[in-house]
């Protein structure tokens, strides 16, 4: 998986609130990442879009700057880099609509594998939470960081 | 002084600069996309099975 990222980005310290800017097509526009708690305390949901007028996140925006892709991977960075700060947060991302939420499933589908490694992906669907696989419809991901244990061994010394 | 951390992909080995936004920092703790929230908390109060151990 290679794909183009922004490289700089901004970020609030308690590394809760990203922004960077899209550049293409219809100039520079500014995007903005956020990471909520919800209800639950263990997830938190994922929001991105533009950045409006009242200084929210408009993720309806459709902005066609011609950069949808260096867009995704630097939020799938973002996601990256949150993760390994909170790697017991669990991450609840869905579309703001139905094409959008097809995207990212075909995105994550396309990558399975490789985003495996990292981390467990689970869907959520009408009866719960299921693994996610390809093909699946589901109403949003929910992923977390691996957690990888180690396994010690005791010495006994006689 | 600028506050900047480099951040190495695990996946793809790309390396991106993070820099603290004091402007940013003002926004801690605003819920910048409530509509959003308001949809993520609905799906988990409707889930029929708990979290993944």
């Amino acid at each position: 998986m290679k794909y183009e990222v922004y490289r700089d980005i901004g970020v609030t310290d308690d590394f809760s609130l990203f922004e960077f800017f899209s550049i293409g097509k219809n100039g520079d526009i500014l995007k903005r990442v956020t990471f909520t708690r919800t209800e639950d305390d263990r997830v938190y949901n994922l929001a991105f879009g533009d950045v409006d007028e009242a200084d929210e996140i408009d993720d309806y925006v459709v902005t066609d700057n011609g950069e949808r892709n260096k867009v995704l991977a630097t939020v799938a960075f973002i996601a990256e880099a949150y993760t390994r700060r909170f790697p017991d947060h669990w991450i609840l991302f869905r579309g703001s609509t139905q094409e959008r939420l097809r995207l990212y499933r075909m995105a994550v589908g396309l990558h399975l594998e490789e985003l495996s490694v990292l981390y467990e992906i689970w869907a959520l669907v009408d009866v719960g939470i299921v693994k996610f696989r390809k093909n699946l419809k589901i109403n949003a991901f929910l992923i977390r960081r691996k957690i990888v244990t180690l396994a010690y061994e005791t010495c006994h010394q006689i | 002084m600028k506050r900047v951390t480099k951040y190495k992909s695990e996946i793809t080995g790309t390396e991106v600069t993070f820099t603290v936004s004091e402007k940013l920092n003002k926004l801690k703790g605003k819920v910048l996309a409530p509509k959003k929230l308001a949809e993520a908390n609905e799906l988990l109060r409707k889930l029929k099975t708990p979290l993944p151990k």
